[in-house]
Order: C-alpha cells, then sequence, then structure tokens
C-alpha cells in the first residue's frame, strides 16, 4: 500500500519534471517580456512535426532532429516576437515618456494574447499541413530496462529526463543570478526604464531572452517526444497546458519555482488518476491552478517579480 | 434563403451572442478565456427544462439564461482581486473543470438527459412543435436585435459609460467614487447571462451537446471576435463573427488555410490597432459625421435655393 504510493508519486515526480522541462521556456518568456505567449505549445509542435517530417521522409538521424527542433523552435519563435510582442517592446519607449501603465488588463496585455493565440491557430494549421495524420513517428529513445530499488522501480531513460530539467532549471536559475548576461536579463525585466538608462539594450536582451525561450521549448518537445517516439496535433495544447500550469504553480517568471511546480503537479496528477481516473486526473490539473490562483494567502511565487529566479 | 444560409446565419448570430458577452467584460477591462462555460451552462440549463421538463422553449431559455447569469456571478465573486492575466487563467480553468464534470455527469430520468462524453441527445422542442429552421433563424435574431438595442441603450446611459471607465483605468475610476467590484461584478452576471443565452439557443437548433463542444477553443473564439471587430460599439463582435464565420469559412474560399490567413492577419492587425476595427475613435468619428450629415441634409436644398 505504502509502496504502491510511493511508486505512484516517484512515477508522478517524473511525469511532473517534463511538465517542468515544457514549462521552462514559457516561464523565461513571461520573465522577460510580462506577456503570456500563448502561441508557446504551436511553436514546440510545429518545430516537432518539422523534425519527425525530416525523419520520417529523408531519414533525419535522432541527434540531428533534437538540433532541428532547436533551431525551428528559435525561428519560430523570432517570428512570433516579431508579430505579436513588438508592441510590448514599444511599451518600453512609454514608460520612459513617464506614462505610467493602466491596471488591470492593460490593452498591450489583452492585444499580445489575442495576437498569439492567432499565430497558434496558424502554426496549428501549418504543423497539419505538413503531416496530416493523427499518428506520426518520432525518433524514439525510450530504452525498457528499469533500475529496482527495494519494491520501487525506476526507468533510467525518465530519470534521464528528470535530470535534464532538474539542470536546466537550476542552471538557467544560477546563471540569471551569476553571469552579467543575466544580470542585464533581470535589469531589462524588472525596471526597463532604468535597465536602459543603465546602458542595456533592453529590446536586444529581450529579443533574445525570448528566442532562447523557444530554443529551450524545442529541446523540452524532443525530450519528452522522444519518450514516446511519436507526435500527435494534440502536443501543442500539451505543452502550453501542463507548461502554463506548472509555471503559475511556481509563480510566473521563476526558474525554480516551474521546477518545484511541475514537480508537484506530476504528483497530484499521479494520485488523482488512481484515485479517480483519467477525467480525475484532467480535474485535478486546474483545480490545483484555481485553487493556488484563489488561495487566500498568497506565499506562492505568482506575486513576486521574477527578479527572484 | 437556402438551408445551408439559412444555418450558417444562425449560428453566426448565436456565436454573437457568446462575442457579446466576452465584449461586455473586455469593455471592463477583463479577458475571459472561460465564457465557453458559461454557454454551456445555458445550453445543458435550457435542455433540462425542455427536453426533461416537458417545458416551453421560452421558459426553457429564461431558465438557461438565469443559470447562466447566477454561475457567472458565483465565479466571478471569489476572481474579484485577481490582475488581468491571472483572471483570464483561473476563468479558462474554472471552464475546463466544469466541461471535466460534464463529461463525468450522467443522468437520465424518463430516457432523455446527460450522458457524460456521450453528451445530450434528443434536445427535439423544435422537431415536436414543428418549428421550421427559418422561424428559429427569426427568433434567433429577434433575441439578438434586442440584446443590441439593450447594450445600445444602456452605452448612453451612466451605467454604460461608469462601465468604459473601469475598464480604461480601475484605480482612476474608483477614485471617481465609483464602485468598481460591483459593477464589475454586474458585468460579469449580463455577460454569463448573454452567454447562456445563446447555449440555449444553440442547443436547441443542434438538439444534440457533448461538453467537448465547450472547449476552449470556442471561448477563446469569442474573444477573438470581439476584438477583432472592436470595442468601441456592440456592432463590433458582431463585425468580427461576420468576417470569420462568414466571410472565411462560408466562402470556403481558403478552405484548409483558413486559420493560417486568418491568423496572420488577426496578429497583424492587433499591432496597428489594438481594440479592434470598430475601436472608439472610430466609432466616435461616425456618430460626429452622421450628426453633420443630419444637420447639414436639411440645409443642402435652402443652400441650392439661395445659390
Amino acid at each position: 500500500m505504502v509502496t504502491e504510493l510511493l511508486q505512484r508519486t516517484l512515477d508522478g515526480a517524473l511525469d511532473g519534471a517534463g511538465y517542468a522541462l515544457v514549462g521552462l521556456g514559457l516561464t523565461l518568456s513571461f520573465g522577460t517580456l510580462k506577456r503570456l505567449n500563448l502561441a508557446y505549445g504551436a511553436v514546440a509542435m510545429l518545430a516537432a512535426y518539422v523534425g519527425a517530417w525530416l525523419h520520417a521522409r529523408h531519414g533525419v538521424p535522432g541527434w540531428a532532429v533534437a538540433l532541428v527542433l532547436v533551431g525551428a523552435a528559435t525561428v519560430l519563435g523570432l517570428y512570433v516576437e516579431w508579430l505579436c510582442f513588438a508592441g510590448a517592446r514599444a511599451g518600453t519607449a512609454e514608460a520612459m515618456r513617464g506614462g505610467a501603465p493602466v491596471a488591470g488588463a492593460d490593452a498591450r496585455e489583452v492585444v499580445a494574447l489575442a495576437a498569439s493565440f492567432a499565430v497558434w491557430m496558424q502554426l496549428e494549421q501549418l504543423a497539419h499541413h505538413l503531416l496530416p495524420r493523427e499518428l506520426n513517428a518520432f525518433p524514439a529513445l525510450a530504452s525498457d530496462g528499469e533500475w529496482a530499488l527495494d519494491a520501487l522501480v525506476l526507468r533510467p531513460d525518465r530519470a534521464l529526463l528528470a535530470l535534464l530539467a532538474l539542470a536546466l532549471c537550476l542552471g538557467l536559475a544560477r546563471w540569471l543570478e551569476t553571469s552579467r548576461g543575466g544580470l542585464a536579463w533581470r535589469a531589462a525585466a524588472s525596471q526597463r526604464t532604468a535597465a536602459q538608462l543603465a546602458g542595456v539594450e533592453v529590446a536586444r536582451v529581450q529579443r533574445i531572452g525570448f528566442a532562447a525561450a523557444c530554443g529551450l521549448s524545442g529541446l523540452a518537445a524532443f525530450a519528452v517526444l522522444a519518450m514516446d517516439g511519436q507526435v500527435t496535433p494534440m502536443f501543442g495544447m500539451w505543452v502550453l497546458v501542463k507548461g502554463l500550469v506548472a509555471a503559475m504553480l511556481g509563480g510566473l517568471g521563476s526558474m525554480r519555482g516551474v521546477l518545484a511546480g511541475g514537480l508537484l503537479l506530476g504528483m497530484v496528477e499521479a494520485n488523482a488518476q488512481a484515485a479517480f481516473g483519467a477525467l480525475g486526473r484532467e480535474f485535478a490539473t486546474w483545480a490545483l491552478l484555481l485553487a493556488v490562483l484563489l488561495a487566500p494567502w498568497r506565499r506562492v511565487g505568482f506575486n513576486r517579480m521574477p527578479a527572484h529566479v | 434563403m437556402s438551408e445551408h444560409a439559412v444555418g450558417v446565419a444562425t449560428d453566426m448570430a448565436v456565436m454573437a451572442l457568446l462575442a457579446l458577452s466576452a465584449y461586455l467584460l473586455l469593455l471592463v477591462g477583463r479577458i475571459s478565456f472561460g465564457q465557453q462555460a458559461f454557454f454551456g451552462i445555458g445550453a445543458y440549463a435550457s435542455a433540462l427544462a425542455s427536453a426533461v421538463a416537458q417545458w416551453p422553449l421560452v421558459a426553457a431559455l429564461a431558465a438557461g439564461t438565469l443559470a447562466g447569469a447566477l454561475a457567472s456571478l458565483l465565479v466571478a465573486w471569489p476572481m474579484l482581486r485577481l490582475s488581468g492575466l491571472h483572471y483570464a487563467v483561473a476563468t479558462l480553468a474554472f471552464a475546463e473543470m466544469l466541461r471535466i464534470a460534464l463529461s463525468a455527469w450522467v443522468w437520465q430520468p424518463g430516457g432523455t438527459g446527460p450522458a457524460g462524453v456521450e453528451g445530450f441527445r434528443d434536445i427535439r422542442w423544435l422537431l415536436e412543435n414543428d418549428v421550421s429552421a427559418g422561424a428559429y433563424l427569426a427568433l434567433v435574431a429577434a433575441v439578438l436585435v434586442t440584446v443590441l438595442a439593450a447594450l445600445a441603450w444602456l452605452e448612453r446611459r451612466r451605467l454604460g459609460t461608469a462601465l468604459r471607465g473601469i475598464g480604461h483605468d480601475d484605480t482612476l475610476a474608483a477614485a471617481q467614487g465609483l464602485p468598481v467590484a460591483r459593477l464589475r461584478l454586474v458585468a460579469a452576471g449580463a455577460a454569463g447571462a448573454l452567454a447562456a443565452l445563446g447555449g440555449g439557443l444553440y442547443a436547441h437548433r443542434a438538439t444534440y451537446i457533448e461538453p467537448a463542444l465547450f472547449d476552449p477553443m470556442l471561448g477563446v473564439h469569442a474573444v477573438g471576435y470581439a476584438l477583432i471587430g472592436g470595442l468601441g460599439s456592440a456592432l463590433g463582435p458582431l463585425l468580427g463573427v461576420a468576417l470569420d464565420l462568414g466571410l472565411l469559412e462560408a466562402t470556403r474560399a481558403f478552405a484548409g488555410w483558413r486559420m493560417v490567413v486568418f491568423g496572420g492577419l488577426v496578429a497583424l492587425f492587433l499591432r496597428w490597432r489594438p481594440r479592434g476595427l470598430l475601436d472608439e475613435p472610430l466609432v466616435h468619428r461616425i456618430g460626429r459625421a452622421v450628426a453633420t450629415w443630419r444637420r447639414l441634409a436639411p440645409a443642402a436644398p435652402r443652400a441650392e435655393a439661395a445659390g
């Protein structure tokens, strides 16, 4: 009984590492621009489709597919940034003139949400044209081996995925805290005007941050899909929803937060599935998010500024 | 009108109601990705009333609308203090929870009713009472025109101005003594009622509803229509619906590439016109042009006579 619970929670945590991995890019792009990129999942999906297409039609090997995914996602990220979020950067000039942002849902936030949604639809249909089938083969890296520890079993490939998530989240957080580039990023994220005056090229830092976030989504997509060996049209939505919930649980814009949020989400989902079935798992995802958003105590990080990575 | 055209027109009117509900919330500065939940509540509640409880159509629609308004008030109340993005995500979370709960709900007294993911079949009031598609379109259009008239009337009242004021800057509005929280609740209640009314009308035309219909795509489209059409007037959301459903989908000229073209256009568009086609300055300019024309129109013959 206890072993079962432990095994379930362990499996959930491993799933959760995948959520953290896909949420990392989302939280980085939010931290950069203070805007939610709804096209995030679609970018990862179209990049994955390009990779799957190359793999299926031209027999491109797995490692090259990983590079293609990262490259394609970065390029698509630049496109999304140019189309949807250039207005967010124009906000810098406005802030310098001393115009206070309007409280509540300011117009630019709403516009960026709507524009990135439209691009989401666009990219998803492009992916559909590329590979119209429901199931598409993806280079598989999963192994059948199992490590047993007492009664608990652990698959090494999934442990590797969790390690990758751990390393990326903690490494990125550490880099942002200690390096010069990270300092510029934090300055641009928390005080655009002051950063610009201090000599940080805010627009450039933001564009790089956004493109890097999308590149990360390509890497995350490769790692997650290589476990399954296939990609379906649901992948874009999956990336966005799981990534968003993980990122919001940990506080949007926080790199360590997304790791904690992903793990928490994975463990809650696994136990909800055991108790209430597949629908219960889905329900638990949203209930957890709503509970965190509405919680009367506001200790969970979403209030904080992303200067706290 | 052909059968297909009647169908498209009815769908457009129903979607317009949902788009108007998103529009009402956008007016008070809220973006909701969860209006599909109240559309679904209206659909299920009015279908239960007409197909299970055997109520007449109008009473069933009224019950659905009321259920939507109450649900929306109950949901909006704890979300009052959330800021823009968090509100958007919280409404989405609620809508998804409702969709999943409906997927698990089986309740069929007397043979018909919601059957989980299988959906709710045999909402046959229109068939049993011999209402033709054309007559139903007339009913839906009448409802839509009534709603538009009510919104146009509201825009000219102090309540309408207050709602726009909150959307523009809620701190300023509060400083002027407006009860911001209460007005946002009013807007949320009205938005829930409009969405539920649309849902009830949809359910009776389709005769079959299922939880999967009320997915996030539906709610996000509603917000998209309001934003494309414009926030300057209640006709804006209608314009958005007409552009997407009327022009792009119905003509099928872009079959398969519709979203590629439309998505790109919308994003480009929003860069230069963040409050939609019919934004406030344009509505104001049109209003002024009409007023000038009215003043000058009787004067023109006189000027001619003098010349």
